[in-house]
């Protein structure tokens, strides 16, 4: 049998602030097409793993593999535009339009010319249903349309993974549902997809694998249905009495 | 020989016109260059001092880059911590006496204030880049972006903005405090007025004369800036472009002036 390769290999992960050890020992693989939420309470260290992922923040300990290659022998340029990011707070060029915003990235960091890098915009603005605010600025938009086009923006760089840290946490619920569908929209568009959420209607009905984390260790990783109808671990059915 | 102070004012203003003239473009010019050029030295001081070292950097690029920062520190706390006047005096006089260089008054003037302001500069621009929200910069690196691009095209464009009134401020302050380069004898405003009250001994008509100019200078720069503020504020308005996708499309917001796109 061919095993399938994995985008994305975490190995035996580890994350220290000082003597505050965040991430334990990490250790997954993403695959294509996944859609993997991650969730656990909060200060588990969802968001320091995403983070680390992405080099946001450098991990004291372990290896990331992309696509069977250690990922910090790659090109930091090249291996973010393949794994992309998408902020609880947006953190949208505030300088730019909505439409510079998307085409920022494309050419500096891929060198795609403007017209290319427009056309490209332009593609996913309209599939989040932004393509009308082109000339918006960030400041002038809702939280849920900023979040939607932080979506574009990431998209536009054709990524392989997304990782998405709590999109939906720092929006009014009136827009929560929103940024959910187009999330949902793109799971089912085939996109590979790590998500931090604390939306455990996503989590169970959308994603294709779930994992809790608990004080920076994975405590289950497995199908959805399996997570939230049968928890192995008493602190996954503990924290799933809490939340739900 | 007038009895009035009106009388002495014109008779003055008569005599010394064109000098007074002259001092206000001195006066301007200098500030005008040394803000511009302060804010240069500024905006390369922050720039450097906010370049991140990683500590997996090799020791030599470590160090060099402590060192450099402290020399940039050493400038910084110098020239804000002593007055201008007598940096004047120092450079001017030292230049002279111990490399034999006798700088030309208005070049030497431009010289003083550029590097005087640059240090408050530095302090100004580096607040502007702390000010841009730090997730702005995550995000750029997170599509990718090196450190140089995300200052260049997402931090710098807006900490200049946000740090644009104080640059104006600078600049005024820059107007009035150009007064204390007269002890290198450089022709701007004070010291013009200095000379046109000598001859007759009017202190007072000439220096009133000299006040009123610089009055004029500041109020109409601090002015002028509030105006170019209000104008960076604009643009707040936009247009909606038409899409099938959003309920909302037919709706149309004229904008002031074109968005700017980077
Ligand atoms: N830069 C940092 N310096 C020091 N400690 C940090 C830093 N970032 C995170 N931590 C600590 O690491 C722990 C995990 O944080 P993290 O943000 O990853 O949790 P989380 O699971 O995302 O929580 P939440 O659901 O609240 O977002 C927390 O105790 C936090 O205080
Ligand atoms: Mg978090």
């Amino acid at each position: 049998m061919i095993e399938k390769q994995s985008i994305l290999e975490i190995r035996h992960l580890k994350k220290d602030f000082g003597t505050h050890q965040v991430l334990k020992d990490i250790s997954f693989s993403v695959f294509g097409g996944d859609v993997i939420s991650i969730i656990g309470s909060s200060g588990s260290g969802k968001s320091t793993l995403l983070r680390c992922i992405n080099f946001l923040e450098e991990p004291t300990e372990g290896t990331i593999l992309y696509r069977g290659k250690d990922a910090e022998t790659l090109n930091r340029a090249e291996y973010h535009s393949k794994v992309g990011m998408v902020f609880q707070s947006f953190n949208l060029f505030a300088n730019m339009s909505v439409l510079a915003n998307c085409t920022a990235g494309q050419k500096l960091v891929l060198h795609r010319d403007g017209k290319e890098a427009e056309d490209k915009a332009l593609y996913f603005l309209s599939k989040v249903g932004m393509d009308a605010y082109r000339n918006a600025r960030p400041g002038q938009l809702s939280g849920g349309q900023k979040q939607r086009v932080a979506i574009a923006r990431a998209l536009a760089m054709d990524p392989e993974v997304l990782l998405f840290d709590e999109p939906t946490s720092a929006l009014d619920p009136e827009m929560v549902g929103e940024v959910l569908s187009v999330m949902r929209t793109l799971a089912e568009g085939g996109l590979t997809m790590l998500v931090v959420t604390h939306e455990m209607s996503f989590a169970r009905d959308v994603s294709s694998r779930v994992i809790f984390m608990d004080q920076g260790v994975i405590a289950e990783d497995g199908d959805p249905h399996e997570i939230f109808t049968a928890p192995k671990q008493p602190r996954t059915r503990e924290f799933l009495s809490r939340i739900l | 020989m007038p009895t009035t102070f009106w009388g002495w004012v014109s008779l003055l203003l008569e005599k010394y016109g064109p000098l007074f003239w002259n001092g206000t473009l001195y006066t301007m010019l200098i500030a005008i260059s040394g803000t511009v050029i302060g804010f240069i030295i500024g905006l390369l001081v922050a720039i450097v001092r906010t370049i991140p070292v990683s500590p997996k950097a090799s020791i030599v690029k470590r160090w060099g880059m402590k060192l450099i920062s402290f020399l940039l520190n050493v400038y910084i706390e110098v020239f804000r911590g002593t007055p201008m006047i007598v940096q004047a005096m120092v450079i001017y006089y030292g230049a002279m006496m111990y490399l034999g260089l006798r700088m030309q008054a208005l070049g030497a003037a431009i010289f003083i204030i550029s590097i005087n302001t640059g240090a408050y500069m530095a302090e100004i621009v580096r607040g502007g880049i702390i000010s841009v929200d730090k997730g702005q910069k995550e995000a750029a690196h997170a599509i990718g972006m090196t450190h140089w691009q995300s200052m260049l095209h997402v931090v710098l464009p807006q900490a200049v903005r946000n740090i644009m009134p104080s640059i104006g401020n600078e600049f005024v302050v820059n107007i009035k405090d150009s007064s204390v380069l007269n002890v290198i004898s450089v022709s701007e405003l004070f010291f013009i007025g200095k000379s046109a009250a000598g001859t007759y001994a009017r202190y007072f008509e000439a220096f009133f004369i000299i006040a009123a100019i610089y009055f004029v200078l500041t109020f109409t720069v601090t002015r002028l800036l509030r105006l170019l503020e209000k104008k960076m504020d604009g643009g707040r308005n936009y247009t909606i472009c038409g899409s099938q996708s959003d309920s909302e499309a037919t709706i149309t917001i004229h904008p002031e002036g074109d968005v700017p796109n980077d």
